[in-house]
């Protein structure tokens, strides 16, 4: 197995108020991390730091065993240069899609290539058609943002992030705000990525869904994390009290019943 | 009421009163064309310059807006040739000062229109990799300005309402000839009734036009979600 | 740049400053309280149905939102004494001017600010057996009122940089004041700079005080 992201000791800091309080994770090429908590358990802000929407206050991240940063007498330090490559090289999926409402479904796709990469307009194209095809929408290319549903902009979204062709793909609640008939078309999407080998952190409520999909559950709690291991490990014989009072919450698992459209 | 009118003194020098009218749109279509840059300037210094930077474009801003333009062109015209030395024509006064001074009124309808924009915006495509001068081009200015539009247009009538100013530095915009014509003819009820209506005529067709796109962009707006 | 700096004239000056200030602050408070009293009527007018009322406030606030407010004081000063069976002074005129100006301007943020309160308030007033007018004053007003403060006090602040204009008709504010200390004394530089500061002590503070509210009121919803 090889590695590909690690981080170490990472804490981050909003004021006075500490999110995350040393976070330790290695992650193989090709492992689906699932990370589950209640809210305020820092599990966005952990996905956040990855990527650098968020620097983290101390700690580092490496990705194939290179730090990100500099190590300096006072703490690490970073520049914006070096953050936009490694963002670009990391997709990001959000819980309210970020679609770009004065662009098409396929300028979406492409505006990565296009402004980051400096690909050619026919190598923007070609990137733009296929993973448009492969979320299931090369139909919808030419509609703007504000004519898709809830769902479709969400797989557009994830078009968006794959045209970069990223090493790393973060998912941050991405079906939170969708409706509920409109979950598994995104699901199912995320699913046949997963199977494909992409490498994948995500944030969901959706425990059912985390049960097939991960390879590892992360619970977090109060910026640690407190249990993980395989789906059956975390989810079905937790061995902390508070992930068992989480997924208590949770009464039972809500396995979607996908449908294509 | 025993007065007699007559336009027809007032008809014989139309053509100075559309030669006014003409250089009023002069000096409000230069001005428009410097202030809306510099406005764009002062808002991106305002928004995102270093606090050295931040602080005194603020109050330039501040200054600009809320002190009357009349001052600002007396001081253009007269205090600032002494000031540096080099002689400055009624003209060039106008178009320096009410190209500042819409500047400033640009620079806040920049402003408004670019912190108006969803953050998650700015995270999708700081997400994608893009700086922020990447980010500001390809995804908020063009989502802003749009926004933006019945706000510039509506500046920009008041623009052509302020320019009638230059007229009191002898600058021979519209209002400035009604007043010599009226001088010259003792017509001044037909003349400066005139020249009113001709402001009103321009000035209202324009609001329409706006009125018009602005109505235009609700119904896209509304269609679009 | 090598000019000598010399304020003496203007301080020395200071009780003809002094006095335009106060005669700045007149003409300004005098348009302000006279125009939003107009602005609301002609408001309320423009808000009725019946075209006798609506037609000629609709007119009246689109004539004087659409000429410059210099060409309705220099209307109000040269022209319109000709017909007017009173004598006209510069003050009048300027007041005429200003005053119909702002009443034009508060008439639309008054109809604006009752058409932002949603239909169902009117409903609901009605529903309990309120009058239109009762609906109007105990339900709609005071949530529109509310709405409506910003936009009048810019109106407010609008008015005081426009006091300023009356200084064309020679009204002895402080624009003119400055003016007639600039050609006695030869100091353009000092006394323009020191005009326009005084006026952004003036109204400054007023526009900073509108930011502030604005905020607060979109703070509170």
């Amino acid at each position: 197995m090889t590695e590909i992201l690690r981080l170490r000791n990472l804490h981050k800091s909003f004021g006075p108020l500490e999110v995350l309080k040393g976070i330790d994770l290695a992650v193989a090429q090709g492992e689906v991390i699932v990370l589950i908590g209640a809210s305020g358990s820092g599990k966005s802000t952990l996905l956040r730091c990855i990527n650098f929407m968020e620097i983290p206050t101390s700690g580092r991240v490496f990705l194939h065993g290179t730090p990100v940063g500099r190590q300096t007498s006072s703490g690490v330090s970073y520049v914006e240069r070096e953050l936009t490559q490694i963002r670009a090289r990391i997709g990001m999926v959000f819980q309210h899609f970020n679609l770009f409402p004065h662009m098409t479904a396929l300028q979406n796709v492409m505006e990565g290539p296009r402004t980051v990469l400096k690909c050619s307009p026919d190598e923007c194209r070609n990137r733009a058609d296929n993973q448009l095809r492969k979320v299931g929408l090369e139909w919808k290319a030419d509609a703007y943002p504000s004519q898709l549903s809830g769902g479709q902009q969400q797989r557009v979204a994830i078009a968006r992030a794959l045209a970069m062709e990223p090493e790393i793909m973060l998912f941050d609640e991405v079906t939170s705000a969708l409706d509920p008939e409109l979950v598994g078309e995104v699901l199912i999407t995320m699913k046949e990525l997963a199977d494909e080998g992409m490498t994948m952190l995500i944030v969901t409520h959706e425990l059912g869904f985390a049960y097939s999909v991960a390879d590892r559950v992360l619970f977090l709690a109060d910026g640690n994390v407190l249990e993980q291991g395989s789906p059956p490990e975390v989810l079905t014989y937790p061995k902390e009290e508070a992930t068992k009072n989480f997924l208590r919450g949770h009464s039972s698992f809500r396995l979607p019943e996908p449908q294509l459209d | 009421m025993g007065y007699e009118w007559d336009f027809l003194v007032v008809l014989r020098d139309f053509d100075l009163l559309l030669l006014g009218l003409v250089n009023t749109l002069k000096v409000t279509v230069l001005a428009l064309v410097l202030g809306v840059p510099i406005g764009l300037a002062l808002a991106l210094l305002r928004l995102y310059g270093n606090l050295v930077v931040r602080a005194p474009v603020g109050l330039l801003i501040e200054f600009l807006r809320t002190t009357p333009p009349i001052a600002q062109l007396f001081w253009f015209f007269f205090a600032l040739p002494i000031l540096t030395g080099i002689e400055i024509d009624p003209f060039r006064a106008s178009i320096l000062t009410f190209a500042l001074q819409s500047s400033a009124f640009f620079a806040e309808v920049f402003r408004g229109g670019i912190v108006s924009i969803d953050t998650g915006q700015w995270e999708a495509s700081k997400a994608l990799g893009m700086s922020r001068n990447e980010s500001l081009r390809r995804i908020i200015l063009p989502q802003a300005v749009k926004r933006m539009i019945p706000a510039f247009l509506e500046r920009a009538i008041e623009l052509m309402k302020t320019t009638t100013l230059v007229s009191t530095i002898s600058y021979a915009d519209l209002l400035y000839q009604a007043n010599s014509i009226a001088q010259s003819t003792y017509r001044s009820l037909e003349v400066f009734s005139i020249a009113a209506a001709m402001y009103f005529l321009v000035i209202f067709a324009c609001s329409m036009i706006v009125r018009y796109i602005e109505a235009r962009l609700a119904i896209a707006s509304e269609a679009a979600h | 740049m090598g000019y000598q700096f010399d304020f003496s004239a203007v301080i020395g000056n200071w009780k003809l400053l002094l006095i335009g200030l106060q005669n700045s602050i007149i003409l300004g408070a005098t348009c302000l309280v006279l125009g939003l009293s107009l602005g609301l009527i002609v408001g309320g007018m423009r808000y009725m149905r019946a075209p006798i009322v609506n037609w000629p406030a609709t007119a009246f606030v689109e004539v004087f939102r659409n000429t410059p407010v210099l060409v309705q004081i220099m209307w109000f000063f040269f022209a319109f004494p000709i017909i007017s069976p009173v004598e006209i002074n510069a003050f009048t005129a300027a007041s005429l001017g200003l005053t119909l100006n702002t009443a034009a301007f508060s008439a639309e943020i008054f109809r604006a600010g009752i058409r932002s309160v949603e239909k169902g308030q009117w409903e609901a007033g009605k529903a309990i057996g309120m009058t239109y007018i009762q609906q109007l004053r105990r339900i709609v007003l005071p949530q529109a009122i509310r709405r409506m403060l910003p936009a009048f006090m810019n109106r407010a602040v609008e008015l005081m940089k426009m006091t300023s204009l009356a200084s064309v008709i020679a009204y002895g504010e402080l624009m003119h004041k400055a003016k007639q200390i600039s050609t006695l004394e030869f100091n353009p530089i000092e006394m323009y700079t020191v005009v326009a500061l005084i006026f952004f002590a003036l109204i400054f503070p007023l526009a900073l005080f509108v930011q502030r509210f604005e905020l607060k009121l979109k703070d509170s919803g």
